[in-house]
């Protein structure tokens, strides 16, 4: 190797230095801080008014009208499904095949999963006619024999959603165990009690580390086939109907692949904003950044390879219905959408494969909007046009969403804010022990490394007295 | 003759391994490796070389809820639409395998991943009342070794210690 | 007990429509409207409307497309060439058809639309959640959602009077659509049963078919072997499950029936007898 390749982490940090960091990005926070979370509280407090007037009025205040049936909340909800697709299976992937540069940045993604479930999570119910009722879409046993349907994609929404927001809450749990440990051995007052009770009595020994590294490895196996099933499960609820446009088998995979694009981009946004406020840039480092970048252009070409391929059978297909769909999309009333959401994810991307530009992060914090305003239109794509333009011609229309639907939008992302911003103040959102596992490991192969180089021309026998197995 | 708890703190985990396996190569008389428990900031694999294979049956209850989760699901859910006759629609079956599928496909993950974690919980001895023998710097950067000895012992496990550079030793009666 | 449901029933529980369904089914209800002569002049959706007690939305969420009219005629410029509107323009009145695999009910995520053994889709009020799948769902686009409340202000006082008894006043949140008068039907059978005889033909009539002025819409059960609707459903060749696409490649004009989107294999109750064309 010539170029001397830049390390993802400096392996000589002082292990009382990565505490001390991270413990004080929970501590005190700064004006900017409380303006950023009351922004985000009035974005939400938006989005509630709208949506009182929505449940005393009626689903009509949101301009639905009788070909759209669903429109952005739908969009919106596949939107925050897909963002929390990064996080845990990104996680839990790089889990599996040990790269270990996850270690500094899994802890804000699988937070990011979490909220962003929580998020999607309300657009089911907002999007009700009887949101009061929304009870009845569980399978609890009632003493008039009534079940759900288990036929209906949205029945199985509610298992899929479900499990995947226990299991990857469970996920990031019990990964930030030992990480709350470390807060409660450090913390007065509240935090004490709070860290006390969430560590759940964590002392590092042998046997919970043990249990530890087993629990990790099974939720990790589980959860990639699980959040895979997720949002091939959303996208039932397009693929399973007849409507042309909606009704396409590549939906399950290119679901996925969109998923994990959008996530990626918002790791990388919340990457660049951690990195600059919380002064991070020691853990969040260039190197790792490159990878995720590197990472987030692969699934930009999965997706585009999608894409083309669901117009490709669209084409080749000549069912009059999708074709005509498909021609209307991009030449008809919502062209400049299609045509920005094509530039945003297929064309956008191509600024993450330059070194110069990755490595910028004023440009990358923008250029990761962007792809997501991309997925955004993407799904809004997806939903819309089918309905504006289904198989019954009479009921061709055009339709735009109005104030109150987009006002619960916007406020969406006030409230995946507002929880973001709560997490990262009350729970460490890099993982210490991890990146201390990483320090040390990473220190340990470079030190055989040089003792190899060293004993070239020494004994090879100093080798042994060392003891200690790299890992 | 009254059982002593003792924690040495080392800087280091190559320090801690030799000490572990001179207690495991009985170096004090009447202590074993099986009397040792290790603190650590972070997971060390390598300590099992020492401390033995001790095992671990976390795996087993995730077989377990697996298994339930997808036979239960079956049986709930067909149970139930055998109950609900309402159910034949859009000229599909009354017992729709593929749709049944793939809601067992989510209940076997969803009790699989928490029966995981409630092995985890009670297992890995969590929720254990925490002696007074910890120290704040364990979670930091520093190994602890706990062994659980007889009072003759005490004098010879705190030499093997030093031998190994400890920065502190502690000790509590516990009977 | 269910688990023993399960095991008596197990084949007849996995037969799909394909193999008739686990429905005995008591009726078929069918409709054969005689595109030729429709004219387009809107009575049965007014019949409809008092019928069903189908809120009136005003203009301006007419114009949203917010209404709720369970019967509409469609209107269709099909010969370009010809003058508007003498001859150009053709009527299509285009209601629920009933279908015997409705892609609407599946995608319910509370049951609330099913298939009962009359061959009709119910839509149960009380059950729905307003989830709205079953309108996307739906190729003919006729489910009608109740975007607000209208009790209020669709039937001002006094007008409350003319609500019919027989059916409630839908409020917000819930999805509604044509249900064959339903409230008709039970009322024929009940009356039917009580005399000890089977529904006689022509007993049963919409209040569309009812209105139509030309006779347009025939009402019927496609079960009983001489009814109108099955006499006519046979004269044009018209099978349930059946793909008529070979009778269209016979052009033998006067095979006029047809049902709409039938290539989507959704079996419609509703077959369509195509206009008489001068030029064809």
């Amino acid at each position: 190797m010539t170029m001397a390749t830049e390390k993802d982490i400096n392996e000589q940090i002082a292990w009382a230095k990565i505490n001390t960091d991270v413990l004080k990005s929970m501590e005190n926070p700064r004006p900017a801080y409380w303006v950023t979370l009351f922004v985000c509280v009035a974005m939400v407090s938006c989005a509630v008014l709208a949506e009182y007037i929505q449940y005393t009025e009626g689903m009509g205040t949101a301009n639905l009208n009788n070909p759209h049936m669903w429109d952005m909340y739908i969009s919106a909800f596949v939107f925050w499904i897909g963002m929390s697709h990064s996080g845990t299976l990104l996680s839990a992937i790089l889990h599996l095949i040990h790269a270990d540069w996850r270690k500094p940045i899994y802890r804000f993604a699988e937070a990011m999963t979490t909220f962003s479930l929580l998020t999607a999570g309300l657009f089911p119910m907002i999007h009700l006619g009887r949101v009061w009722n929304l009870y009845w879409v569980l399978p609890y046993v009632s003493d008039r024999g009534i079940w759900p349907n288990f036929r209906s994609p949205l029945v199985w929404d509610a298992f899929a959603i479900s499990t995947y927001l226990t299991a990857s809450m469970l996920f990031l749990f019990v990964g930030m165990i030992p990480d709350l440990a470390i807060c409660r051995d450090n913390t007065t007052g509240w935090r004490k009690k709070l860290y006390t009770l969430l560590s759940l009595g964590w002392v590092g020994s042998d046997r919970q580390w043990r249990h530890f590294r087993k629990i990790y490895l099974l939720m990790a196996c589980f959860l990639i086939p699980l959040a895979v099933s997720v949002h091939s499960i959303v996208s039932a609820d397009f693929a399973m109907s007849i409507m042309p446009g909606w009704h396409v088998t590549s939906f399950p995979p290119y679901f996925v692949a969109g998923a994990l694009y959008s996530g990626c981009a918002a790791i990388i946004t919340l990457f660049i904003l951690l990195r600059y406020f919380f002064r991070f840039e020691e853990y969040m480092t260039l190197p790792i950044m490159e990878k995720t970048c590197k990472l987030t252009f692969a699934i930009a070409m999965v997706w585009t390879y999608l894409n083309l391929i669901e117009f490709a059978s669209v084409w080749y297909g000549h069912d009059v219905y999708n074709k005509e769909l498909l021609i209307a999309k991009a030449t008809g009333a919502y062209a400049w959408i299609f045509w920005t959401m094509i530039f945003c994810g297929s064309v956008l991307p191509f600024a993450l494969a330059v070194r110069s530009l990755r490595r910028h992060m004023p440009t990358m914090f923008v250029v990761s909007l962007f792809l997501n305003l991309g997925m955004f239109l993407e799904r809004w794509m997806i939903v819309a046009p089918t309905l504006s333009m289904s198989q019954e011609p009479h009921q061709w229309d055009i339709m735009y969403g109005s104030i109150v639907e987009w006002a619960i939008v916007f406020g969406s992302f006030g409230w995946f804010g507002m929880l973001f911003l709560i997490f990262v103040k009350v729970f460490p959102s890099v993982s210490m022990y991890e990146v201390k596992e990483m320090v040390f490991h990473r220190k340990r192969s470079a030190g055989e490394e040089d003792l190899e180089r060293m004993t070239d021309h020494a004994k090879p026998a100093t080798q042994t007295t060392t003891g200690g197995e790299g890992a | 003759m009254s059982k002593r708890r003792m924690l040495a703190l080392f800087s280091d985990f190559d320090e801690a391994h030799a000490a572990i396996s001179d207690i495991r190569r009985n170096e004090v008389p009447g202590v074993t490796v099986d009397d040792v428990t290790m603190k650590s900031p972070i997971e060390h694999p390598d300590v099992e070389e020492v401390l033995g294979e001790r095992p671990v049956h976390i795996q087993k209850f995730t077989l377990f809820g697996a298994i339930f989760g997808v036979t239960f699901g079956f049986v709930f859910l067909s149970a139930a639409q055998a109950a609900f006759m309402v159910q034949p629609q859009g000229g599909k079956a009354v017992i729709p395998l593929p749709s049944n599928f793939i809601l067992m496909y989510e209940m076997l993950i969803f009790f699989a991943v928490w029966s995981t974690f409630f092995a985890f919980l009670f297992l890995s001895g969590l929720f254990k009342k925490r002696s007074a023998l910890y120290s704040e710097k364990i979670s930091l950067d520093q190994i602890a070794i706990i062994v659980e000895i007889d009072e003759s012992a005490v004098d010879p496990m705190k030499t093997l210690f030093q031998k190994h550079k400890t920065l502190e030793i502690r000790e509590e009666v516990i009977q | 007990m269910s688990l023993d449901n399960i095991l008596n029933h197990w084949s007849d529980f996995r037969k799909g429509s394909e193999e008739g369904g686990h429905h005995n089914y008591e009726h078929r209800w069918a409709m054969a409207i005689n595109l030729d002569l429709c004219n387009g002049c809107n009575a049965c959706s007014i019949a409809c409307y008092s019928e069903n007690n189908i809120a009136v939305v005003g203009k301006e969420r007419f114009e949203k497309g917010q209404a709720m009219h369970w019967l509409r005629i469609e209107r269709y410029w099909d010969q370009p060439d010809k003058v508007y509107p003498e001859q150009g323009a053709s009527f299509l009145p285009m209601m629920c058809q009933q279908c015997g695999a409705a892609t609407c009910e599946p995608v319910c995520p509370v049951a609330a639309t099913y298939h009962t053994p009359d061959g009709l889709n119910a839509q149960v009020y009380n059950r729905c959640i307003g989830s709205r799948y079953c309108s996307n769902n739906c190729p003919f686009r006729v489910r009608y959602f109740n975007f607000y409340s209208y009790y209020e202000s669709s039937w001002p006082e006094p007008m409350e009077q003319q609500l019919n008894p027989d059916l409630t006043v839908r409020d917000k949140g819930v999805m509604e659509k044509c249900t064959f008068c339903v409230q008709r039907i039970r009322t024929v059978k009940d009356k039917a049963f009580m005399e000890d005889r089977k529904v006689r033909d022509g007993e049963m009539v919409t209040a569309c078919a009812q209105a139509c002025p030309t006779s347009a819409i025939v009402f019927g059960d496609t079960m009983d072997e001489d009814s109108m609707v099955s006499k006519l459903w046979k004269k044009h060749q018209v099978e349930r499950g059946v793909y008529q696409k070979t009778k269209l490649a016979k052009k033998n004009t006067d095979l006029r029936g047809y049902r709409i989107f039938e290539e989507l294999n959704v079996d419609p109750s509703v077959m369509y007898l195509e206009r008489v064309r001068e030029d064809i």
